[in-house]
Order: C-alpha cells, then structure tokens, then sequence
C-alpha cells in the first residue's frame, strides 16, 4: 500500500532522512517512534508529499509520491492525515469541516456529504456537536473531529502525526479508543506516537527512528522483547519507566 | 473678536449633501475594487513564482513611496485618454473616473499589504491541513486561508477605509466637486470659507469618531 524505498532529505546541510526504506501493507498498522528530532514527523508527511524528498521513492497504491505527473491533490485526498495540533478550521462548524473537502475535493452533494459526516461524527460519538465551532470543543473532541473529518474522504490509508501529544493526560484515552477501533476494522495506518500502549495493543510492526535513520523496523513482539540496539533499548526502558504512557 | 456668520450654511446643505454622496462613492468603489486588488497582489506576492512576488512588491512598493495627489494629478492629465478609450462612455466624467482609477490603484497597495499580514498571521498547519484533505493550494487559499485571514483583518480595513474617506478631499486639486469641494466653493463664494470649512470639519469628525467608534468594538468582538 505504502512503499517508502531509500528516502533522503536535506534542510540545506542538516541531513533530517537518511536513507529511510519501509513498507506498510493493506490492512497493516505500522507505529514510529523515536526521540524527538529524529525525523519520524518528517517522515510521515513526505508520504502524503506535504513535506518534498530529494532522494527515493515514495509508492502509495503504486502512484509515485514524488513523480513529476502525479496529480498530489487527488492522492492526498485519498490519504487521510492527522495532526498533532488537530488543524480543524476554526471559521467553520464541526459537521462543515467534515463537509467542505467532499463537497469541494470528491464533488458529492451537500446532503451527501452532510450524512457522511453525521454518520462518522456518531462514530466518534460527538454527534451531539455537530453545530458547534471547533474553539468550542475540548482537545481531545477536536482531535476526534479530525480524525472524522479525514475519514469522511474514505481514505485508503491514514497517516497520524503525534495525535495525542498536545492532548492533556484524561483526553489521550478518548482519542485512543477512537484509533484502536479504527485499527481493529483494518485500516492500513501509519502512526507516529510515543503511546507504546497503543503499540502493543494493536500494532502490528514498530519502527524505531533516531538522527534521521530508521534504527529498527521489526515486528511488535519482537522489538518490545528484545530491541536489537542501545539506542531502541535506551529509548525503550526511558520512555516505559515513565509509565503513563503503558 | 470674529464675527461667525452661518447664514450660508442652510441654503448649502443640498449640495453639500451631493457632495458627501460624491465623497461615500468614491470611497466605496476605492475600498471595493481596493481590497479585490490587494487581495490578488497580497497572494502574488506571497506566490513561489519569483517573477510574480516581484512585481507584486514593485507594485506596492511603488504606489506607497509618491504622494496620493501626484497619482491623482497623474492619472487626471496624463492619462484620460487611455481611461475614456477604456471605459468609453463621452457622457462619463473624466474627472470622476480618473479619481475611481486613482484611489483605487494607489489603495490596492494599501490594502495588499494589510491583507499580506492576515494571510501570514493563519498558521502553516490550517494550510497543510488543506492541502492533505486534498485540496488544491487555490482551494486552500481561498476556502480555508483567505477566510480566516479577513476575519482577523476586518479592523484593519476599515480603519484603512477611514482614512481613505477623509483622503477622498484630495480631489479637489482635480476639480471634482466632492464634499471638501463643495464646501470649500461655496464659503469662497459666500466669503464664509472659515464657517463652512469649520462645519466640514465637524461633519468630518462626527462620521471618523462613530466609524472607529464601531471598528473598536468589533474588536473587542473579535478578541474575546
């Protein structure tokens, strides 16, 4: 579904992606991790290309991320994404954020669109909030609302950028549940998150990034058993001993 | 001490009103096709193509360094043809149109540059978020950006549009009877220019004080 092959980036020197090569296959839940500058978050948006590569490939469903013809809009409409800061549109009501993509991007009606919306936003259980402004919602609705928002579009595949770090300790959960359910009706996703919760639940493979390398890219039991470097087993035992996030 | 005589003030008052009429239309179509201008030199400016954020820059940074009166003489003398070959009605007033053309192009510039702001005061993430559901940076811009940014701007322009009402008196150095204008002809005549110019100036006042009056609360509107 997604194929990264030898991706490198550069900000002029600072080399931010080193060679970086994955695949993420149908149906598959793929979990990043690494400390904090190590590219993970640069990763995931060059694959829906928000963030451009100067080297590699980037195959989503077999259209060339990078290529020179490809259409972007049309595979980024076909990509749902997630941000760290939720990004929903502050000027237009909850169910009109999940609406003005379809109705612009895939031309479906208003009625249509409306439906979709109201049936995703049940899904999220925030029905109820449908007529509200974003500001009106707590972090954790909000990030809700995104992730409703991207799913109205009826992606192949979801990308998410740190969905819960900007979110207080008591609204992780709600945003979890939402993305483990997702999960668990197989949805091919690709999440970068610090949740090794959320990994053990439903992940099937962890990659490991430090200094702008993918370190590991093994499956789920494997790395939270035994990771095959320091760096992981530092990281690891780190970010565990800290213990809210388990 | 000076003896204040009114007594021209009444007779006036209906051409002083046609004058104000005069003085609303120009603003009006200077704010209108001002911020439609600005608005498209604000997006070239911040455009990837270097060709066109150069000549959007050019543009403003022209406008904004001569004098309001120069493009306004400018356009009235040295341009009329091109203006009425353009515009091409002979009943039209040349003066009239020249003062349109004027305020509005040397308001775009203005305009363009507060509008520049409000674009970059919406943060990079609402664009990207665009941009990932799908859209084109056209959509995003225009549904998404643009929206937003004019919501925060809307102090700003009409602060601007305030300014631009009072500037409206430059055109009598072109003839044209505005408010100022009418005003001023008519003291003259009457050789009451000291009580119609101080009448004007009170008319002036109360307008600009109740516009910025309103433009302060919406403010307090938009903050809280």
């Amino acid at each position: 579904m997604i194929s990264i092959k030898a991706i490198s980036k550069w900000y002029g020197e600072f080399h931010v992606l080193k060679e970086c090569s994955t695949t993420v296959s149908k149906g598959e839940v793929v979990v990043v991790c690494g400390p904090s500058g190590s590219g993970k978050s640069t990763l995931i948006k060059c694959v829906n290309g928000l963030e451009a590569f100067q080297q590699g490939e980037i195959l989503i469903d077999g259209v060339s991320v990078g290529a020179r013809g490809t259409n972007l809009s049309k595979l980024r409409s076909r990509v749902g994404m997630v941000f760290q800061h939720f990004e929903l549109f502050p000027h237009l009501t909850v169910i009109q954020n999940l609406t003005i993509a379809q109705c612009k991007v895939l031309r479906r009606g208003n009625r249509e669109a409306t439906e979709k919306g109201q049936r995703l936003l049940d899904v999220v259980g925030l029905a109820a909030h449908a007529e509200k402004f974003p500001a009106q919602l707590s972090g954790g609705q909000q990030q809700r609302v995104a992730i409703a928002r991207a799913l109205a579009m009826d992606p192949i595949a979801m990308l998410f950028d740190e969905p819960t770090s900007a979110l207080d300790p008591e609204m992780i959960k709600e945003v979890l549940d939402v993305m483990v359910k997702l999960a668990q009706e197989g949805m091919t996703m690709m999440v970068v998150t610090h949740e090794m919760g959320f990994a053990r639940e439903v992940a099937n493979r962890v990659i490991f990034m430090d200094q702008g390398q993918i370190v590991e890219d093994r499956p789920k039991a494997d790395f939270f058993k035994s990771p095959d470097t320091d760096r992981a087993q530092q990281f690891l035992s780190k970010i565990l001993s800290h213990g809210v996030q388990t | 001490m000076y003896q204040f005589d009114w007594s021209s003030i009444p007779g006036a008052l209906p051409y002083l009103w046609q004058g104000m009429l005069r003085t609303l239309q120009i603003t009006g179509v200077a704010v209108v096709v001002g911020i439609v201008l600005g608005t498209l030199i604000a997006v070239a400016r911040l455009s990837k193509s270097s060709i066109l954020s150069n000549l959007a820059a050019l543009y403003v940074s022209g406008f904004r360094s001569v004098p309001l009166v120069m493009v306004l003489l400018w356009f009235y003398l040295l341009v009329p043809q091109i203006i009425s070959s353009l515009f091409g009605q002979p009943g039209l007033d040349i003066r009239l149109l020249s003062a349109f053309v004027a305020f509005a192009l040397f308001e775009a510039s203005y305009y363009a540059e507060i509008i520049r702001a409000g674009i970059q005061s919406v943060s990079s993430g609402q664009v990207s978020a665009g941009l990932a559901l799908g859209m084109t940076s056209g959509q995003t811009m225009r549904l998404i950006v643009l929206p937003q940014a004019f919501r925060r701007m809307i102090p700003l322009l009409l602060t601007q549009a305030i300014i631009l009402f009072q500037d409206t008196s430059l055109v009598y150095v072109i003839g044209l009877a505005e408010f100022f204008g009418v005003a001023y002809n008519t003291g003259n005549r009457d050789g009451t220019l000291v009580e119609l110019l101080l009448f004007a100036g009170i008319v002036y006042f109360v307008i600009c004080f109740a516009a910025s009056m309103i433009v302060r609360s919406l403010q307090k509107k938009l903050v809280s």
